[in-house]
C-alpha cells in the first residue's frame, strides 16, 4: 500500500504526464522538463508526505497510549499551538517595520526557525511540568489549555493584522508538502528517522505503560522518567513536521484508530509498525488528492488530510460502539 | 441575471433622480444637466443634476453581484434633499478627509488638495515625502487597519469623509461603528477595475468630492490620450508578442492573477501575452506549483515579483525558481523601483494615476527596440 501510493503520487499531479514518460525518466532518457518535474517537485513531495505520515502517527500513537485518551494526537500537548505562535509572530509581529510582501523574500528557513523555536519551548516546558506532577491527566489538562491560551494570543494578533498578513498566516495553518528544500527535506528526513527509531526503542515501555500506570510501576518501570522520554519522542516527530510543512491535523488522531481495528490488536509490536506505514500511504493518498490530478488547481493538504479523516474514524467507533484497545486497558 | 441586474439598476437610477429631483422645490426646473462621464471604469457612475450629484458604485467589493451604492453630493450652502439614508448625503467640497488607501493619496494630490488630508490608514506605507513630511509633523494621523481601526481618534479629526475600500460583507463590521458615530464614510472601488484607464478614471469621483470635475476630466483625459497613443504605436511597432510570467510562490502555491485581472491588460497593452491570459476569475487563483513551472518554460519575461529586489532572492524563496528561463536568460523586472524603506511602493500609489508611464515601463521591456531612450520609472531590472 505505501509503495502504491508513493508511486501513484510520482505519476499524478497538477501536470498531465503519460505514465510511460514517468518511466522513461527514471530509464534516463526523457524530455528534461518532466525531468525536472519528477525530480525536482513530485519525488521530494512524495517523500515529504511519507515523512510526515509516519512521524504523525507516530506521534499520535504515543499519546494516545500515554493518556490512555483515544481523542489524543500528536498536538494535544500544544506542540503545534508553539509553532503557530512562533510563525504568528514573524508573519503578523512586525506590525509597521515589514511590508507583507517581504515575508515572501525571507525564505523558507526564518519560518521553519519560527515553528522550531515555538515548538521547542512548548516542549521543554511540558518536559518540566511533567518531571514534577504525577497524574497523568492533569499533564493533558495542562496541555490543552496551554494550547488554548497559545492559540489566543494568535488570535489576538490575527485581530490586529492586515488582510495580506492574515492570508499569509492562514495558507500556513493550511499546510503543504511541496515547498521544502533539499536540505530542509534532509533534516525532516534524519530527525524523522531517528524519532522512529526512538519509538521502536519505546515499544516496551509503551506495552507496559497500557497495562496501568500501577502495572508498570511495579515492574519497576520510573513512570515520569518513562513518560518524559515519550514526551520528548512525541515532540520532536510533531514539532518538526510543524517546522517545515505547517499543522497537519487528523492524521496523527486517525491513523492509531485505523490500525488498531485493522490488526485487532494492542500491541505495540504490531502498532508501532503499522503506523508506520498506514500513516505513510494516506499521507501519500491525500496528497495526491490535494492535487487535484487533471486540473492546475490545488486544495490545501490539511483539508483532504480532515476529509478522509473524520468518516473513517467516525465509521470505526460506529462499528466498534467502542475505541478499541484503549477503553480496555 | 446580468440584464436583470442591469435593469433593476436602470429602473432605481430612473426612480432616484426622480426623488432626487422631486424633493429639491427650491429648483423646480432640475433636470439630468449631465449625464454619466465615465468612460471607463465599470465600477463607477457619476450623474449631475441641478440639485446634487450622484456617484453610483457598482459591485464595490469583491465577489459582490448585483450591488448598488448611492451617493448624493450636496455644495455646501445649498438647500438639502430629501433621501432615504440621509448618511449617504456628502457635502463638497470635502474640506477634511481620511484616506484607507494610498491609491486614494495620489488622486487628492493630483488635484492639489493634499492639505485636506487628515488621516491614512498605515502612514508608514505612504510613498509621498511630502505626505510623509505631513505625517511627521503631525498633521496626518495614523487611523490604523480595518479592525483594529482608531474610532476614537477618527472622532477626534471629525473628518467630512472617510474614504474606505469594501473588501466584502465584513467590512460592514468597521465602517459601521463609524457610521454610528455621524461621520460619513465612502467606499472606493479603484483596486477592482480591470482596465488601467478605468482604474485612472476614478480622479473625477474626488474632482466631484472636491468640485474640481473639470480638472480631473483634463487629467483624465491627458492620460488617457498619452496611454492610448503608446498603445497605437506598440501595437504598430510590434510584430511578436512575448510571453510573461507573473508572481511568486508562497509556499507550494502559486497565486496567479486572472487574466481579466489589471495586470493582465497591461501586459496585453504592452504588446505581451500573458500565460493565463485565457483565464477568468474574480480572485487570484491558487494553482499547483508544478503546474505554473510547466508554464513558466514557455515565458521569456517575468515580472512583478513579490517584493524581491535583487536577483539572487528568487532562489531563495525557492531554489527550484532559478531554473526558470526567465531567470536565467535575466529578464526579471519588477515593479518596486520606487519604495520607501518600510515597503511604501509608490507603483501602487502615483502608479495608479500613471498608467501611461507604467505602460512605457513595460513596453519598453518587453520590446527593447521600442522607446530607446526611455528609462525605467515604477520597474527595476533585478540583477
Amino acid at each position: 500500500m505505501l509503495l502504491l501510493f508513493f508511486s501513484l503520487d510520482i505519476f499524478l499531479g497538477s501536470v498531465s504526464i503519460r505514465p510511460s514518460e514517468v518511466l522513461s525518466v527514471f530509464l534516463g532518457n526523457a524530455d528534461s522538463n518532466i525531468e525536472t518535474i519528477i525530480f525536482k517537485f513530485r519525488l521530494p513531495k512524495a517523500i515529504t508526505a511519507i515523512l510526515v505520515g509516519i512521524a504523525l502517527s507516530m506521534s499520535g500513537l504515543q499519546m494516545q497510549t500515554i493518556f490512555r485518551n483515544p481523542m489524543a494526537g500528536p498536538y494535544v500537548l500544544g506542540v503545534s499551538s508553539g509553532a503557530s505562535l512562533g510563525v504568528a509572530i514573524v508573519i503578523m509581529g512586525f506590525y509597521s517595520g515589514i511590508a507583507p510582501s517581504d515575508l515572501m523574500t525571507f525564505g523558507n528557513w526564518v519560518l521553519t526557525f519560527a515553528a522550531w523555536a515555538g515548538a521547542g519551548a512548548v516542549m521543554l516546558l511540558i518536559m518540566a511540568i511533567s518531571a514534577r506532577i504525577k497524574d497523568v491527566m492533569t499533564i493533558l489538562i495542562i496541555g490543552i489549555m496551554m494550547a488554548s491560551g497559545l492559540s489566543a494570543v494568535v488570535s489576538i494578533m490575527q485581530y490586529f493584522s492586515s488582510e495580506t498578513m492574515l492570508k499569509a498566516y492562514v495558507v500556513w495553518t493550511m499546510g503543504s508538502l511541496g515547498n521544502l528544500s533539499s536540505g530542509q527535506l534532509q533534516v525532516l528526513a534524519i530527525t524523522v528517522i531517528v524519532g522512529t527509531i526512538f519509538s521502536i526503542f519505546l515499544i516496551k515501555l509503551l506495552n507496559a505503560m497500557q497495562l496501568g500506570e500501577n502495572y508498570a510501576s511495579s515492574i519497576g518501570l520510573n513512570i515520569r522518567s518513562a513518560r518524559v522520554l515519550v514526551f520528548i519522542c512525541s515532540s520532536i516527530l510533531a514539532g518538526s513536521v510543524t517546522a517545515f510543512c505547517g499543522p497537519i491535523g487528523f492524521i496523527g488522531i486517525a491513523i492509531p484508530h485505523i490500525v488498531r481495528n485493522v490488526f485487532r490488536t494492542s500491541d505495540h509490536k504490531v502498532l508501532v509498525p503499522g503506523s508506520i506505514l498506514a500513516g505513510g500511504a494516506v499521507m501519500a493518498l491525500c496528497d495526491i488528492i490535494s492535487q487535484l490530478p487533471g486540473s492546475e488547481s490545488v486544495i490545501p493538504v490539511n483539508s483532504v488530510t480532515a476529509l478522509i479523516g473524520i468518516p473513517v474514524v467516525i465509521w470505526i467507533v460506529i462499528r466498534n460502539k467502542r475505541v478499541s484497545g484503549l477503553s480496555d486497558g | 441575471m446580468r440584464r436583470i441586474a442591469g435593469f433593476a439598476w436602470l429602473l432605481s437610477l430612473i426612480l432616484l433622480q426622480y426623488s432626487c429631483r422631486n424633493d429639491s422645490h427650491s429648483s423646480p426646473a432640475a433636470g439630468i444637466l449631465s449625464s454619466d462621464i465615465i468612460n471607463k471604469a465599470e465600477r463607477l457612475k457619476i450623474n449631475t443634476n441641478d440639485s446634487c450629484t450622484i456617484v453610483t458604485l457598482l459591485d464595490p467589493w469583491q465577489g459582490s453581484d448585483g450591488v448598488q451604492i448611492n451617493y448624493y453630493l450636496i455644495k455646501r450652502g445649498s438647500r438639502s434633499i430629501s433621501v432615504d439614508d440621509t448618511s449617504r448625503i456628502i457635502h463638497v467640497p470635502v474640506r477634511k478627509i481620511i484616506c484607507m488607501s494610498t491609491t486614494h493619496l495620489a488622486m487628492i494630490m493630483a488635484l492639489g488638495e493634499e492639505n485636506s488630508v487628515a488621516g491614512v490608514s498605515g502612514t508608514a506605507f505612504v510613498y509621498s515625502q511630502n505626505l510623509l513630511d505631513m505625517a511627521e509633523k503631525g498633521l496626518i494621523e495614523d487611523v490604523g487597519y480595518e479592525n483594529s481601526l482608531n474610532s476614537e481618534l477618527i472622532l477626534k479629526i471629525k473628518p467630512d469623509l472617510v474614504m474606505m475600500y469594501g473588501v466584502g460583507g465584513e467590512s460592514a463590521g468597521y465602517t459601521g461603528k463609524i457610521e454610528e458615530l455621524g461621520i460619513k464614510t465612502m467606499l472606493n472601488a479603484d483596486f477592482l477595475e480591470n482596465d488601467p484607464l478605468g482604474k485612472a478614471e476614478w480622479i473625477k469621483l474626488f474632482g466631484a468630492l472636491y468640485c474640481k470635475e473639470y480638472e480631473a476630466d483634463s487629467l483624465y483625459r491627458s492620460i488617457s490620450g498619452a496611454y492610448n497613443s503608446i498603445k497605437d504605436s506598440i501595437r504598430l511597432g510590434t510584430r511578436k508578442r512575448p510571453k510573461v510570467l507573473t508572481g511568486l510562490p508562497f509556499r507550494d502555491t502559486w497565486y496567479v492573477s486572472p487574466g481579466n485581472s489589471h495586470l493582465s491588460s497591461l501586459i496585453k497593452d504592452a504588446g505581451g501575452e500573458y500565460l493565463w491570459e485565457g483565464t477568468m476569475s474574480s480572485a487570484a487563483m491558487p494553482m499547483g506549483l508544478e503546474s505554473v513551472y510547466m508554464r513558466s518554460l514557455e515565458a521569456e519575461y517575468w515580472i512583478n515579483i513579490g517584493a524581491v529586489v535583487s536577483k539572487d532572492e528568487i532562489p531563495a524563496v525557492d531554489a527550484r525558481l532559478s531554473t526558470i528561463p526567465a531567470y536565467k536568460n535575466g529578464h526579471l523586472f519588477n515593479n518596486n523601483k520606487r519604495i520607501t524603506e518600510n515597503g511604501g511602493n509608490d507603483y501602487w500609489e502615483s502608479g495608479v494615476l500613471n498608467p501611461q508611464l507604467i505602460l512605457k515601463d513595460l513596453a519598453s521591456i518587453l520590446h527593447p527596440e521600442l522607446f530607446k531612450d526611455h528609462k525605467l520609472i515604477y520597474y527595476r531590472k533585478l540583477e
